[in-house]
């Protein structure tokens, strides 16, 4: 256990280290080869997402059957799709789904587990033991199988990936926080804090969540790419975004349908999944090595 | 548990095998007369003649059931002699027929009899049994048996469906009335108890396959293959892939997939393909919300570009259709009363019905690629009149539910785009647009007093013209509700090997297995 209880302590030498020591981890991410090759791969992809309107004029979707199924050329540089619709334009705006929906459910599961992980970590122990139940519970379930039972139940659209996504992640996020802030709450400062009278709220905002922030956002930003990889296997199997929305796995599927006709639809709708898991996971990986330094010391 | 463990050498070596034998296997001996490999695209789960789930599952039945006449593979619709050695309509309401003698069930339950006959048909017929092929058999009185192998079938009133659509379909097959008597409701799945057939079952594996091998009491010819297997693969790419692997002879392809199959086909194969029977129509109910107003739902059917559907979604391979009889049937219609889109015409009956600049909808369709691109098509050219239309995707069982939900869940689903099965008879298009459907197919919840009863007359009229007027008026009506817009009839393509000569029904629906030959 002392080395558990170690771990906060050790990793709080950067994130509250205020006093103009910022740069720091950004120089040593930037200096590590898989970091910077994260890093530029997150930023290529966000960067087309969000300037997908620049990128590329066309409707995303605009329908041309008369050019089903084209290979690349100067005109569609990803070619296009059975009804024509330009793959390159629909990739760009896939990207935007994609990251919207992990951004906007990752962001909401992290706030929440945040929120129960450490009111279960230094709240009473009845409420510790009904929060672990309720993660426990859901947790026990197979991801997919929930998904799909959801998804029968509330009907497919972009809303219910997000709340499968918030309803599994919350319980991974809540129970690291909670562990981290048992093992926070008997530190001297908190107990400290405590005797000077200060309040649920403020022990918890001012003090524990600083030094339990750090890990979980790693954790949050290495679950990106799981989540893009979720949104597009629910809209591959026909259960995720609606057609004729652009979704990278609505993509891979209609390019399934065609894979004898053409391999360039099944291309364009794998590369960018490709390019956002190895960005989001390399970036994580080197973001975890700088603010880990326990683990770094033991690399 | 010791288990060994799969190296990636392994692998590779057992790929590579697999592979080099592949390529070595001359192509063709898929096809000896040793056995016959039908692709399904759905699982075989019902083997009973009364309560038949998908056309594979008939193919089957017709290889181990017998019926007294049954449909003559070809070009044109027709039937032939089956189990009965004469059968003649001696007046408008009944028919004799004779069966022939010595065709022994298996298991020791005898021989078929009249006695057989009576079970099979009445069982359909009772209401109480719910078989969901009743109406074929809507008009039957009885069947009175006149002598051990002999019988008079005694209908009702005249039922002119009755030559083409129910004694040489799956309604006509004879079961053991021994057998499934002593069966839990009358009723079996997979387990006749006991065939009839020149092929008798020899292995089902759920969710995988039939297998069927001569049946040795038959006593009619030999049948050329010794084994027909049916192979359950519910994905098109994976049944193209099988085919091209060796593992079926024979097996339907999308419509999608015949631009390219013409261009290129595997070696030694043919591709066989045959205007459809069935009907695609994007459909609006007319009850609730917004398409409750005649107007909104002209304005939708002015507003769908036909053409570039079946362009779009089926690469534009079939025609487009003027209604739910397909050409060659009574009934076919020559043209829409809607000659083609008018979007300007389409804005006005929008604006006039107080949705000048559109409104949100929804359009469920299947979760598979032909319904989901036709959907995306018909959304794209509704947008042009500010009609946004979502893709809803649904299983095909939960569409049905959805649409036919007695509690209200149908008004989910304002537009809908199906397809739906038919036999060569114009009745069996038109029965489900009757009052008496809705809440079960009848999802534009379509109701016209004239065209129900012009539906009761047309069953038993006997002058075709007549009855030819009939089901283009009542396909007119269908039309002028605003609810109806006719896609196409499909086609029918099946890939084959050159060493089988495939008996197919006249619309290529259908696998005749009793009749497919070594080429």
């Amino acid at each position: 256990m002392a080395t558990a209880a170690a771990a906060p302590a050790d990793s709080l030498a950067i994130p509250i280290d205020r006093a103009g020591r910022r740069a720091r981890p950004l120089g040593r991410l930037w200096r590590d080869p898989l970091g910077r090759f994260g890093l530029g791969l997150v930023v290529l992809v966000v960067a087309s997402a969000v300037g997908a309107d620049l990128l590329s004029p066309l409707d995303p979707t605009a329908l041309d059957p008369r050019l089903r199924l084209q290979a690349p050329s100067a005109a569609h540089l990803f070619g296009t799709d059975h009804l024509g619709r330009d793959l390159f334009t629909r990739v760009l705006h896939g990207g935007r789904i994609a990251l919207g929906v992990s951004l906007i459910s990752v962001g909401l599961a992290l706030s929440i587990g945040l929120g129960l992980g450490m009111l279960a970590g230094y709240g009473p122990r009845w409420l510790d033991s009904l929060l672990l139940l309720a993660f426990d519970a859901v947790r026990s379930f197979p991801t997919i199988m929930l998904a799909l039972a959801i998804v029968t139940l509330l009907g497919p659209s972009l809303h219910t990936i997000v709340l499968i996504v918030v309803v599994t992640s919350i319980p991974v996020y809540g129970r690291v926080v909670r562990t981290q802030t048992q093992a926070l709450r008997g530190y001297d400062f908190i107990l400290a804090e405590r005797a000077l009278g200060a309040g649920l709220a403020r022990v918890l905002l001012k003090h524990v969540l600083p030094n339990v922030i750090g890990p979980v956002l790693i954790l949050a930003s290495m679950d990106v790419p799981v989540v893009v990889t979720i949104e597009a296997g629910l809209s591959f199997l026909g259960v995720g975004v609606r057609p004729p929305t652009p979704s990278w796995g609505l993509i891979l599927n209609d390019g399934y349908t065609f894979i004898r006709d053409t391999p360039w639809p099944v291309l364009a709708g794998g590369f960018p999944l490709i390019v956002t898991t190895l960005g989001f996971t390399f970036l994580g990986e080197s973001l975890r090595d700088i603010f880990d330094p326990q683990l770094r010391r033991e690399a | 548990m010791t288990q060994r463990r799969l190296s990636r050498r392994d692998f590779l070596g057992a790929g590579a095998g697999v592979l080099a034998a592949t390529a070595l296997r001359p192509s063709g001996e898929a096809a000896d007369t040793k056995a016959l490999r039908v692709r399904a695209y759905v699982n075989y789960e019902v083997l009973d003649p009364a309560y038949l789930l998908g056309a594979p599952e008939a193919d089957i039945m017709g290889a181990i059931f017998v019926g007294l006449v049954t449909v003559k593979p070809g070009d044109t619709w027709g039937w032939e002699k089956d189990a009965a050695v004469s059968i003649e309509q001696v007046d408008p309401t009944h028919i004799k027929f004779q069966l022939r003698p010595g065709i022994p069930w298996t298991g020791g339950f005898g021989e078929v009899t009249a006695e057989d006959v009576k079970f099979s048909y009445e069982r359909i017929a009772n209401p109480a049994n719910k078989s969901p092929y009743k109406g074929d058999w809507a008009k039957l009185d009885r069947v009175e048996v006149t002598g051990s192998h002999a019988g008079i079938i005694v209908l009702k009133e005249p039922f002119i469906p009755l030559w083409s659509t129910t004694l040489p379909r799956n309604s006509s097959l004879i079961v053991c009335k021994k057998a499934v008597e002593k069966m839990d409701g009358q009723r079996f799945t997979m387990d006749p108890g006991a065939t009839c057939g020149p092929y008798r079952i020899k292995k089902w594996e759920p969710r995988l396959s039939i297998t069927l091998e001569r049946n040795p009491l038959w006593p009619g010819p030999k049948p050329p293959f010794e084994e027909i297997q049916g192979v359950a693969i519910l994905d098109a790419n994976a049944a193209e892939i099988a085919y091209e692997a060796g593992q079926v002879d024979v097996t339907h392809v999308p419509m999608t997939s015949v631009p390219r199959l013409q261009g290129k086909l595997p070696a030694n194969s043919a591709l066989v393909t045959r205007p459809g029977l069935t009907y695609w129509w994007l459909g609006m109910q007319m009850e609730s919300g917004v398409f409750a107003d005649q107007r909104v739902r002209k304005a939708v059917q002015l507003a769908v570009d036909v053409k570039s559907i079946l362009e779009g979604a089926f690469f534009g391979v079939p025609a487009a259709s003027t209604g739910i009889i397909a050409p060659g049937l009574i009934g076919h219609r020559e043209k829409n009363l809607i000659a083609g889109p008018n979007l300007e015409q389409a804005k006005k009956l929008l604006a006039e019905a107080g949705h000048p600049r559109g409104f949100k909808t929804e359009i469920g369709v299947r979760s598979s690629a032909e319904f989901l691109s036709a959907a995306q098509v018909i959304a794209a050219g509704l947008a042009k009149v500010g009609i946004q239309a979502e893709v809803v995707p649904y299983d095909s069982g939960a569409q049905k539910a959805i649409a036919s939900d007695k509690a209200g869940g149908w008004k989910k689903m304002q537009m809908h785009v199906v397809r739906f099965s038919m036999q060569p008879d114009p009745s069996w298009a038109t029965v489900w647009f009757t009052s008496g459907q809705i809440g079960e197919w009848n999802w534009e919840r379509f109701s016209s007093k004239e065209y129900d009863t012009l539906h009761e007359q047309a069953l038993t009229e006997a002058d075709t013209a007549k009855r030819h007027a009939m089901y283009v008026r009542m396909q007119n009506l269908m039309e002028e509700s605003g609810s109806y817009v006719f896609l196409t009839h499909g086609v029918n393509a099946v890939l084959c090997r050159n060493t089988v000569k495939p008996a197919l029904t006249p619309d290529g629906n259908n696998m005749l297995l009793r009749r497919f030959q070594p080429a």
